[in-house]
């Protein structure tokens, strides 16, 4: 039985030792890997037609707007970090990581979130990753990615809105304004658009590929199925604005919001 | 005497109207010059012939030989009334037209004047090639006489261009790509490898069809995107 004790105790603090251990180099993993993604912040203040612009290589970039007349910029930068020079040039805000960057071999992720007024005008375009607005209200919305990523657009009314990449999906959730104009193009992927059933647009929408194009709550009889169904034109309301909509290999849908 | 003078009174000769030593001379003329004697002669003929009371019922053996002959009589005799220095100028050149000339000229400015109104409209309204799809065959012969660019034509003419400049960006990328790392390279192959294909999709349907114009338009901006993804690549 005394045999059995020491033994025990003897266990007992192996496995402490043992958790000490583990402990210690997974809290050293995690601090070194915090280390290495840096992170990046600036405040503008914004004027009335404020224009965001930003230009990433890779990475996430999520766009949100807010109650505020003041620009915030958080960039986290994975390893190596990439050069962010900001520039502000006539109420607008100038971001381009591939210019900034330009020659270098090896470039991490930059991940962005900013805030800007409603009233801001955003045009942001990466080479690869997610791209993110939502409540934006201000003349222009433009999400391009020139590869792969999803774009999603919620909660906005502007009056010119353009979404564009080559494999990835898009969402759109949001106001068709009168005699805006709306442009969403993709190569493969779903394009999805939710807007309101009292919206009044003339439409062009083509899936040449799939020819799934989807009006849901948006067909009458005034939208004609084109080409052996693989483009559909037509008006809703009195077409005021201007919607084009092209997925050459996916599909698309309206939702009503 | 000379021959002029001479024809001049043949006439009157005939007729025994000329004074004795006037007649003398023209006797003496005609006995020495034997193209007035031919002239002489041939006014005696005809003086002989109006004598004849019936006419016309008495022609002369060959009267058309014969006014032919009067004829080239009266012609020979102005032509040599003519002054030298005239006789040698050069026609002048006017701007007399025949009527076929004249018709012809006018024909041809209509024709030509039609021919540019129906290029030019054509020209202008060259954004709305969409709505048409088959070229008509005034526009296949306008084509073919290289007047008007038909649809396929300029399709053509768009993708040469377009090749050429993704040749260029492409080359360009190549120069930078092994700068990137794998994953932009990667990246980079799985997108352009998805337009690739869109591309040869498009090619293969104009192929079957060149007046699709849907897969024309979807071709044009599959290219346009590539040459997009290109450059913006070879800027890295």
């Amino acid at each position: 039985m005394i045999w059995d004790l020491k033994k025990y105790t003897a266990f007992r603090k192996t496995t402490i030792l043992l958790f000490s251990v583990v402990f210690f180099f997974a809290s050293a993993a995690a601090t070194m890997e915090l280390s290495a993604q840096k992170k990046f912040s600036k405040i503008y203040p914004a004027s009335k037609n404020v224009r965001l612009q930003l230009t990433n290589r890779s990475g996430t970039v999520t766009v949100e707007g807010w109650d505020r007349d003041e620009i915030n910029i958080s960039a986290y930068l994975e390893a190596p970090a990439a050069n962010i020079v900001p520039q502000s040039l006539s109420g607008t805000i100038y971001l381009n990581i591939v210019k900034d960057n330009q020659g270098k071999k090896e470039v991490g992720n930059v991940n962005f979130l900013i805030k800007v007024p409603y009233h801001a005008s955003v045009d942001i375009e990466t080479m690869m990753g997610n791209l993110n607005v939502s409540n934006v209200r201000g003349g222009l919305v433009r999400a391009h990615i020139s590869t792969e990523g999803d774009i999603t657009l919620t909660n906005i009314a502007a009056g010119a809105v353009s979404a564009e990449n080559v494999i990835g999906d898009i969402f759109y959730d949001g106001t068709i304004e009168t005699e805006g104009n709306y442009r969403f193009t993709s190569t493969r992927g779903n394009i999805n658009l939710r807007i309101p059933f009292n919206s009044s647009f003339k439409m062009v929408a083509t899936a040449p590929s799939t020819r799934n194009i989807s009006l849901g709550d948006f067909g009458n009889s005034s939208m004609k199925f084109l080409s052996d169904g693989r483009r559909v034109v037509g008006q809703a309301g009195d077409g005021s604005a201007a919607i084009s909509v092209t997925n050459q290999r996916g599909s698309i849908s309206f939702i009503r919001r | 005497m000379n021959c002029e003078y001479c024809q001049e009174l043949i006439s009157v000769y005939l007729d025994n109207e000329l004074d004795v030593q006037v007649a003398s001379d023209v006797r003496m003329h005609l006995a020495a010059c034997a193209a007035c004697a031919k002239v002489c002669e041939d006014f005696a003929m005809i003086l002989d012939f109006c004598d004849l009371d019936e006419t016309e019922h008495s022609l002369p053996p060959n009267s058309k030989a014969l006014w032919c002959r009067i004829n080239n009589l009266i012609e020979t005799e102005v032509a040599s009334e003519i002054p030298r220095d005239i006789k040698e100028e050069k026609p002048k050149r006017g701007w007399q037209f025949s009527f076929g000339q004249v018709f012809a000229s006018i024909l041809g400015i209509a024709l030509v004047s039609s021919l540019l109104t129906v290029v030019g409209v054509k020209n202008y309204s060259a954004s709305d090639v969409s709505a048409t799809n088959t070229p008509s065959i005034f526009d296949r012969a306008l084509s073919k006489i290289g007047l008007v660019e038909t649809p396929q034509l300029a399709r053509e003419n768009r993708v040469r261009e377009q090749q050429a400049a993704i040749e260029y960006w492409n080359k360009r990328v190549e120069a930078k790509r092994a700068n990137w790392n794998n994953y932009l390279r990667e990246a980079f192959d799985r997108n352009l490898s998805e337009i690739n294909q869109v591309v040869f999709e498009y090619d293969r349907i104009l192929e079957e069809n060149p007046q699709d114009d849907l897969s024309n338009e979807m071709l044009d901006s599959a290219l346009n995107e590539k040459m997009a993804l290109l450059r913006e690549f070879s800027e890295l």
